[in-house]
């Protein structure tokens, strides 16, 4: 199958510290990954750099085969955590921001998206609860049509009925075709839709796996399994 | 339902399927819900559920209809088989398991007969 994320000898740095050193990873079309990493690891430069926001790496991010800016700003939709809107914007001109600068914006499939996750359009961006926001974030990129969805860490602090919710949008809103990326340094909540997992380690992808594969060969939770990696247990056999 | 992480998820949702074939949740000739609506029901990964499926539509325990859907077979032969597959299935890791302990043959036969009489005593079927 073709090749929906390709990234070759990727290398960042920031104010003369490295951030990513090497990074090689292929996403073929239409797989869920997980991106895991402890806090700090680069999860979150590693999806500006594949969403076309962070600029001056060295390597290359192709999208569908189109490595140009533009073209990977038409096709990843990534909505980071809102930090570019005016906290005391309203939900509502938040969406309206998104249908003017987003051409394939549907607001059609927000507003089912938003019924589902019963979103609350009438609050301003800073009255949001940690949840709320995060339903938001979920509602605004997979509204897009794109061939890519990013979702940074879209767990960190909600209930777990939130959290139910926004896997369940997650399936219920994916294109067959198109690929999502999920970041996370807490596993097991999303471990049972993730089809690969891909985890960061020392600034570089330690190892991309199926899931799938990870629970038939180790006999391991993915949890479990990514822990030994970060705890380097690996090294002993 | 809840998935055990350690153990391949496609598997799982087989058994299940499985599960509710036996028990008449589900019955022969019965649709079965679409891949996505059982991704969302199962919160699992479609591909997973597509792998899942495939194996029971390639055992013959589904039947694929173009454009209508995924169907419960109607053979009463094959799903008679299959029971008896996973009662064996069943057996045979208990018998590993007990064998594992040195537990023999004969002995298994004894505690296994034992146990029975003993849940059949006990109120309601509860066994602590």
């Amino acid at each position: 199958m073709a090749n929906t994320i390709e990234i070759e000898n990727l290398t960042y740095h920031k104010n003369y510290r490295r951030i990513l050193e090497n990074i090689n990873l292929q996403i073929e079309q239409g797989k869920t990954v997980g991106l895991l990493g402890e806090n700090g690891a680069g999860k979150t430069t590693l999806m500006r750099l594949i969403a076309g926001v962070a600029k001056g790496a060295h390597g290359t991010v192709k999208i569908d085969g189109e490595d140009q800016v533009a073209a990977k700003k038409a096709e990843v939709s990534f909505s980071g955590q809102l930090d570019g809107f005016n906290p005391s914007m309203r939900i509502d001109k938040i969406i309206r921001f998104y249908e003017d600068v987003y051409p394939d914006f549907s607001t059609d499939r927000y507003n089912q998206i938003a019924g589902f996750l019963q979103i609350d359009e009438g609050l301003r961006l800073s009255a949001l609860s940690k949840g709320m926001k995060e339903k938001l974030v979920i509602g605004l990129t997979l509204s897009r049509d794109t061939k890519v969805y990013l979702l940074d860490e879209p767990f960190g602090g909600i209930d777990s009925m939130s959290r139910k919710k926004i896997i369940q949008s997650i399936i219920k809103w994916k294109s067959p075709d198109s690929v999502i990326v999920v970041s996370d340094h807490y596993v097991s909540e999303i471990a049972s839709i993730l089809d690969e997992v891909v985890i960061i380690k020392d600034k570089t992808i330690y190892t991309k796996k199926s899931a799938e594969e990870i629970r038939a060969q180790y006999a391991e939770g993915i949890e479990q399994y990514y822990e030994s990696i970060y705890e380097g247990n690996d090294l002993n056999d | 339902m809840k998935f055990d992480d350690k153990i391949p998820i496609y598997y799982q949702i087989k058994n299940y399927i499985y599960g509710q074939i036996i028990t008449g949740k589900l019955t022969p000739g019965e649709k079965i819900p679409a891949v996505r609506q059982l991704a969302i029901d199962l919160t699992v990964n479609v591909n997973t559920v597509q792998r899942a499926l495939g194996e029971l539509i390639s055992e013959g325990i589904l039947e694929s209809r173009r454009g209508l859907g995924n169907f419960v077979t109607e053979d009463q032969a094959t799903i008679e088989e299959m029971k008896h597959k996973l009662i064996m299935e069943r057996l045979h890791e208990m018998y590993e398991n007990l064998h594992d302990l040195n537990v023999t043959d004969d002995e298994i036969v004894q505690y296994l007969r034992q146990y029975i009489k003993d849940r059949r005593t006990t109120k309601d079927g509860q066994y602590n």
